[in-house]
Parts: C-alpha cells; sequence; structure tokens
C-alpha cells in the first residue's frame, strides 16, 4: 500500500525526480536527511513565526500573521511552528557546544534546494507548519552555504510562490551582499551572539569573534530601520501596545541606557559593553542597494525584524550580565526577541560542563519570564537584578522577587491604582490589570470579581487591598511572603527542574499502562 | 416562565432571540427563557414554545444590536452563539439586555455577572477557532485536493475556513465538521461556501482521513526528530494540546 502511495504521488509530483536523483548521490533518503537536519537544528531554540501581517494572494501560497501560529507541541513541550532545518550540518567550524562541530563524529548530509522547497510546500499545504526556520553549518566557506541558502530562498519565493514565514539564521562572516538578499526574501533575520560576553565567545567559538556577529547585527538592524523609514514607518519596530501606557519602559524613546538618552538607534552603542571596532562613521544603512534585488521581488527588508538567542550555564555569566545585555539588545539594536537556550552537555570538553550535568532548566524559565518583564511590565534590568544580587532567586518568579524586596511600594489600592502600578502586582498581568481599569469604572469591585478577571490571587493577597481591605490579614514581612510563595511554586519548579526525569517516569507508566489493557 | 426553544444554529437563535424578547415586552425579561433544542428536562411549570428559523426576524435583531449597539457586541453575541455551552443562548439574551442599556460598554464592564459570563463565552470561542487553525490537518488526495476533518465543540468551521481561504486561496480544499456534517467547501480561486453533507457523502470523505503519503511520513519523523529528548515535557505538551484535539493531529497517530 505505502509503495503503491509513494509511486501515485512520484508521478504526480514533477519535481520529484531530482529529488530522487540528488538522493541516490548523497545515499540517503528525502526522510533520512530531514531526520538528520532537523536532529542537527532542534537546539536553537526560536522556532515563532511571529512579527509580520501579510495577506495571503490569489496564485500564491500562504500568509503571515503578527500573533504566530503553533502548529503542534514537541515531546519537549516546545511550539513546533515552523520546519527548522539546516541547510547542510557539514561544517568546518569547531565550536565547543556545538553538536554540528567539525571535530564531532556524526552522520552529515545536505538538502538540494528543490528538495527543500518540496518538504516546505507540501508541509505547509497540510497545515503542519507556518513556514521555514532555516539555518546552516558552514560548508566550504560562510558565502558558499549563504549562496545555497540564498538560491533555495528565491526558488521558494518565486518558482514555488510561497508567501509564508521564512526565518533565516545568518552565518557569521557572510558577506553583506549576500545578507542583504536573505533580508529581502526573509521575514525574520537572526544572528547568534551565543554567548553574552567576548571571553566567554572567544573561549569556546575560536572561529567566531564578537565583531563577526555585532557588525552584521547592527548592519541589519540599521537596514530595516531604513526600510521602515522609507515606506513611511516609525525607525523602530513596533512594540506591545502595552508600552505606551509605561513611562519606564525600555521601548519608551525617552529611556535612556545607563543615564544617557537613546536618540535614536545607533546612539548609546559605545557604552553598552557590545562596543564595536568598527569604525562608527561608515554608513551601514545602504546594506542593500538602490533598484531590483532578487528579480522582480518587491518585498520588504525582514518585516518581522531581527532576534538573537544566548547560551545559558555553558560559560560562568551572571543572570544580571545576561538581562542587561538582553535589555541592550532591544534598545541599541532595537532586535525583536532574544532567545535563551539551556545550555545541554553533548561534547565532552574541560571548558564545558560534563556530559550528563543537567541544563539549567529553571534559570532559563526565569529569564524568559525576565524577559517578558522588560516587554510587557515596563521594569528594567538594573530594577530586578543589583551588583549585589546578580542573581534570580529561582524559587519565586522574577516579578516576585522584586516585589518582596519593595515591600514599601505595596499594598496598592486596586480602585485607584494606576495601570503601570497595577501591572507591577505579582499575579496581575496585562490582561487582568485592563479589565481592572476599564470595569472598576462601571461598579464596584471585588476580590470575586478580581479572581474571575484573571488575577491570580494566591500571589497577589500580599500586595493589594480591595476598598481598603486586604483579603487576609498575613505579615507584610519579605521573608515570610517569600517562602510562603515559593511554597506555593515549589511543585512547579520541581517540575520545570526534572521535567526530563518526570518524562522517563510518564512513558514507563504509559508502557505498562498499555501493557495492562 | 416562558421557555423559547429553537433548533441549534444561527438563524434560529436569532430568531428565538428575537420573540423571546417580544414576549418580554409583555411580561419581563425574568419571565423569559431560551433554550437550544433538544430539551432533556422540561419543567411542569413552565411554558415551552418552540420557534421556527426566520430570516427577516433574525436579520432584525443582527442589524438592530449592529446599529444601535455597536458591531463589536455583536461579535460577542455572534461567538456566544455559535457556542455549544447549554446556557449560551440564554446568557447571549441577558447580556443583550444589559447592553441595549449601557451600549458598547457592556464589552468593558464585566463586573456584572451577564457581561462576564458573554466575555467568557467570546473568549472560549475565539481560542477554538483558533485553536483549530493550529491543530487542522489536511491530507492530500492525489495532490488535487486537501481534506481536513475536525471535530469542534462549537460552531465555528466558517470562521476557521475564513482563516484558510486566506492562506490558501488558489488550493482546492475542504474542512468537514464530522460532529455536524457539514463541510466548507474552497474551490481554486473561488469562494468559500457551506455543503451539508449526505451521509453517503460523509462516509466517503471519511475515508480520506485513512490516506497517509511520504509527506505524512516525513512529517512524523520530523516531529520526533525536533524534540530534545534532554528536555522532555509530556505535561507541557499535554497543557498544549488536549487529547479531543489530538485525534485529527497526525503526528499523535501511527
Ligand atoms: S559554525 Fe554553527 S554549525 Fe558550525 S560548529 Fe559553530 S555553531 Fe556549530
Amino acid at each position: 500500500m505505502r509503495t503503491y502511495v509513494r509511486k501515485r504521488i512520484d508521478s504526480a509530483n514533477k519535481c520529484s525526480y531530482n529529488v530522487y536523483m540528488s538522493n541516490i548521490i548523497s545515499g540517503f533518503t528525502t526522510k533520512e536527511k530531514l531526520e538528520i537536519l532537523a536532529d542537527a537544528a532542534k537546539y536553537d531554540v526560536a522556532c515563532t513565526s511571529s512579527g509580520v501581517d501579510r495577506k495571503g494572494k490569489k496564485g500564491e501560497l500562504g500568509n503571515s500573521k503578527a500573533c504566530g501560529i503553533c502548529h503542534s507541541f514537541a515531546a519537549d513541550g516546545r511550539c513546533i511552528s515552523l520546519l527548522k532545518v539546516l541547510m547542510t550540518n557539514h561544517c568546518v567550524y569547531d565550536c565547543k557546544y556545538c553538536i554540528n562541530r567539525r571535530s564531532n563524529d556524526v552522520p552529515r548530509a545536505a538538502f538540494e534546494p528543490e528538495e527543500l522547497c518540496n518538504l516546505v510546500i507540501e508541509f505547509y499545504k497540510r497545515n503542519y507548519i507556518e513556514g521555514l526556520f532555516f539555518s546552516s553549518g558552514v560548508m566550504v566557506s560562510p558565502d558558499y552555504t549563504s549562496e545555497k541558502m540564498c538560491e533555495t530562498l528565491l526558488l521558494l519565493r518565486t518558482k514555488y510562490h510561497f508567501n509564508g514565514y521564512i526565518h533565516v539564521k545568518t552565518i557569521p562572516g557572510t558577506s553583506d551582499e549576500l545578507i542583504a538578499k536573505i533580508g529581502l526574501l526573509a521575514d525574520r533575520i537572526s544572528v547568534n551572539l551565543e554567548l553574552p560576553t567576548a571571553e566567554s565567545l572567544k573561549e569556546l567559538a575560536p572561529n567566531k569573534n564578537f565583531s563577526k556577529i555585532l557588525d552584521p547585527m547592527e548592519k541589519i538592524s540599521d537596514t530595516i530601520a531604513a526600510h521602515r523609514l522609507a515606506i513611511g514607518k516609525d525607525a523602530r519596530m513596533e512594540r506591545a501596545n502595552i508600552n505606551r501606557y509605561l513611562d519606564n519602559s525600555i521601548f519608551n524613546s525617552r529611556m535612556t541606557i545607563d543615564g544617557e538618552k537613546v536618540k535614536a538607534i545607533g546612539d548609546g552603542r559605545e557604552n553598552i559593553g557590545l562596543s564595536r571596532s568598527v569604525n562608527n562613521k561608515t554608513d551601514y544603512t545602504a546594506l542593500v542597494p538602490q533598484g531590483k534585488q532578487g528579480g522582480d521581488l518587491k518585498r520588504p527588508f525582514a518585516p518581522a525584524g531581527q532576534s538573537t538567542q544566548m547560551i545559558i550555564g555553558a560559560t560562568p555569566e551572571s543572570d544580571l550580565t545576561l538581562l542587561e545585555t538582553t535589555q541592550r539588545l532591544y534598545q541599541a539594536y532595537d532586535l525583536k526577541r532574544v532567545f535563551f537556550s539551556a545550555y545541554i552537555p553533548i561534547n565532552e570538553d574541560k571548558a564545558l560542563p560534563a556530559i550528563g550535568t543537567a541544563p539549567p532548566l529553571l534559570r532559563e524559565h526565569r529569564l524568559y519570564q525576565a524577559d517578558w518583564l522588560l516587554r510587557y511590565y515596563g521594569f528594567q534590568a538594573k530594577e530586578l537584578l543589583t551588583e549585589q544580587r546578580p542573581f534570580f532567586n529561582e524559587q519565586i518568579d522574577p516579578k516576585c522577587d522584586w516585589a518582596v524586596r519593595h515591600l514599601e511600594a505595596f499594598p496598592v489600592e486596586v480602585k485607584t491604582a494606576s495601570y503601570d502600578v497595577l501591572l507591577r502586582v505579582p499575579g496581575i498581568g496585562p490582561k487582568s490589570a485592563m479589565r481592572i481599569i476599564n470595569s472598576r469604572r462601571y461598579g464596584a469591585l471585588s476580590f470575586e470579581s478580581l479572581k474571575r478577571m484573571g488575577v491570580v490571587l494566591k500571589r497577589a493577597h500580599y500586595f493589594i487591598t480591595c476598598n481598603g481591605k486586604m483579603m487576609f490579614k498575613t505579615r507584610i514581612e519579605e521573608d515570610y511572603i517569600t517562602s510562603r510563595l515559593a511554597d506555593s511554586e515549589s511543585k512547579e519548579n520541581w517540575r520545570i527542574a526534572h521535567q526530563n526525569e518526570q518524562f522517563h517516569q510518564m512513558t514507563l507508566f504509559e508502557t505498562y499502562g498499555a501493557m495492562s489493557s | 416562565m416562558n421557555v423559547f426553544t429553537c433548533e441549534d444554529n444561527l438563524e434560529s437563535k436569532l430568531t428565538c432571540i428575537y420573540t423571546a424578547w417580544e414576549k418580554a415586552i409583555k411580561v419581563g425579561h425574568s419571565n423569559v427563557r431560551l433554550e437550544v433544542e433538544p430539551i432533556y428536562m422540561s419543567n411542569l411549570f413552565d411554558e415551552y414554545t418552540h420557534v421556527e428559523a426566520d430570516n427577516i426576524k433574525a436579520q432584525k435583531v443582527s442589524n438592530s444590536i449592529n446599529s444601535k449597539i455597536s458591531p463589536d457586541v455583536y461579535i460577542s453575541v455572534y461567538y456566544a452563539l455559535l457556542s455549544n455551552e447549554d446556557d449560551a443562548l440564554d446568557s447571549a439574551y441577558r447580556f443583550l439586555i444589559n447592553a441595549f442599556k449601557v451600549g458598547n460598554n457592556a464589552i468593558f464592564a464585566i463586573n456584572t455577572p451577564e457581561n462576564m459570563r458573554m466575555m467568557e463565552l467570546r473568549r472560549r470561542v475565539g481560542n477554538e477557532i483558533h485553536s483549530f487553525v493550529e491543530f487542522l490537518r489536511f491530507h492530500s488526495i492525489n495532490n488535487q485536493v486537501y481534506i481536513g476533518h475536525i471535530e469542534p465543540k462549537a460552531d465555528v468551521i466558517e470562521l476557521v475556513g475564513r482563516h484558510f481561504d486566506d492562506r490558501m486561496p488558489s488550493e482546492n480544499w475542504m474542512i468537514i465538521d464530522d460532529n455536524r456534517r457539514y463541510a466548507v467547501v474552497h474551490p481554486k480561486d473561488g469562494d468559500n461556501y457551506i455543503k451539508q453533507l449526505s451521509s453517503e457523502e460523509f462516509e466517503r470523505l471519511r475515508q480520506t482521513e485513512g490516506i497517509d503519503d511520504v509527506y505524512t511520513e516525513m512529517w512524523r519523523a520530523f516531529f520526533d526528530a525536533i524534540a530534545i529528548k534532554e528536555r522532555a515535557n509530556r505535561r507541557c505538551q499535554m497543557n498544549h494540546i488536549p487529547l479531543w484535539m489530538r485525534k485529527h493531529a497526525v503526528e499523535f497517530q501511527g
């Protein structure tokens, strides 16, 4: 039956001839390549299809929704939105933390451009994916590889009329010209910072250096800004609406970095610790030359913006360093997202945690929560952590952590507190804060109605009064509240930190369950 | 109590609101109730009236909500009427009583139970639409037509179809509600339309779900390869896709 179906598909599919020819040459079937190249790509965390709204068009396949669409959840609980694969996992570099490094003995494969296009199109039509997350190991040289990637993208956008989402992770060392081409074909571009300091990067990625990463990041950022200006948009990326109500937001144009005003993109870079060695006077806004690029394609340059990723736990940086770097990337490079990836020891190396060391999942979780506090709650990195206290208390979430250290600001009265003040209360989020503001104009609030508006009273009750009263008589004392909050989160914390063991228990349970029935 | 009952579709429900409202002008809103058929437990003291769908009356209700209150309030009502929850129709009615008094603000004044319930219903139906936009899977029939089956709780197939109208305008596809037995049909480069399915058609279309091709297999292979085993988190996966939604997602079968 299967072979019958396969034959029928072959005859119906014009491109399958090429695909099968190339498989004969490499010795792998497309399915085997997919397994190898998805497996090799899985450590990249970004899989979101968000950031750009684009309507579909007759004659084309696909659209894009700014909110992002997830299509499935893998066994690790991570969302699958994009076909996340490498063009190839051949690599001439030898980054210590990477499964694909030259010195590892792993099966290597490469997609043919048409072969990958087919996969994207057929997966997309079946509603398996929102698009492609495209990255690669370095085959021959950065430019050789990027050229191949460009060829694939151009085919996908022109011959295959693909109008869905594409995220490209660029390869450090790629020429400006190729990055410019990629930017016109992709929706989002990322350059992975990998590690938050130049020293760590030098230690773990001998073929990379900070300027090779920050330089393209800056050029991409400037090019996106120039393109946005050219079509009448604000130079800086759109941010969640909520930031307009938050004076303290890192996205507020009046906001400062370490006391220096950020006037425009590019300002403030000198004192961000990510300083570049390149001459600042060079005009980078022209990464994309005037005139036509990529055939007749009229596409905006990376309309969903730029993102990056940092590895957590392979090097000694503090949460403060990571979070400050994150804030600076948002402010100075106008990145749309910064992702964190708990380091999973896969390679034996003196410079790295030993194989079998548990990945710092709870720490990663806290950093993501803190990242949300920067992007949606109007917090600054320096408010959340200090030089004296550079790590989060992993047992409670960063907002609770902040609140218990600022008890002088509480309790707040929900009937009268302003939006930004409500938002700083643990257990109150952007939505519930907005519901409180909207509804209190029309009638009285009670703890019961707060609960129905989505306020998590379990956390919030230490920090609010409603009509002048607290919900319970409770001690307002840092250590006491901290321990109560940690208690109420302990189950969840344990789950995050031990998700892996739990999985084994679950599978065992499922296996035995299935056997007995 | 005067109980007005109707069939489970939009036109009937809007007509039911119209008829109940007429009665309420005489007896008061607290003396009418609206229920969707079939009615399992009727009460001896209540008087039941079946309301037949009437296009003109349904239009009147929709027009007056749109023009006298606001289009946004109509969207809330519309979503609630798609819901399969028992109290949804009556809740929409209660919400409208309030909304005709206070106008569009009814959407925000969620400290009254009626308005709060409406917000919940709208959110739930909205979430269900979004879930099917995510988890619907199409099966390819000879690369000619793509067929997807879903079993939504609320009657959301038309709204789900709107998303795919934009996403795949130049393909032939069809989304089938296996429980209600009707389909949204999209002809290549054409417009979506709704088709009631005969049992014979339905049975034939049901077979399509058994058709796996090389891409189904490759998708499963990808699905397995992309998970990081050191981070395995079954509970998180479960929370994101409840079992009843997985039923038609090919990566969870075979
Ligand atoms: S260049 Fe990329 S693929 Fe190659 S070893 Fe470094 S991280 Fe891995």
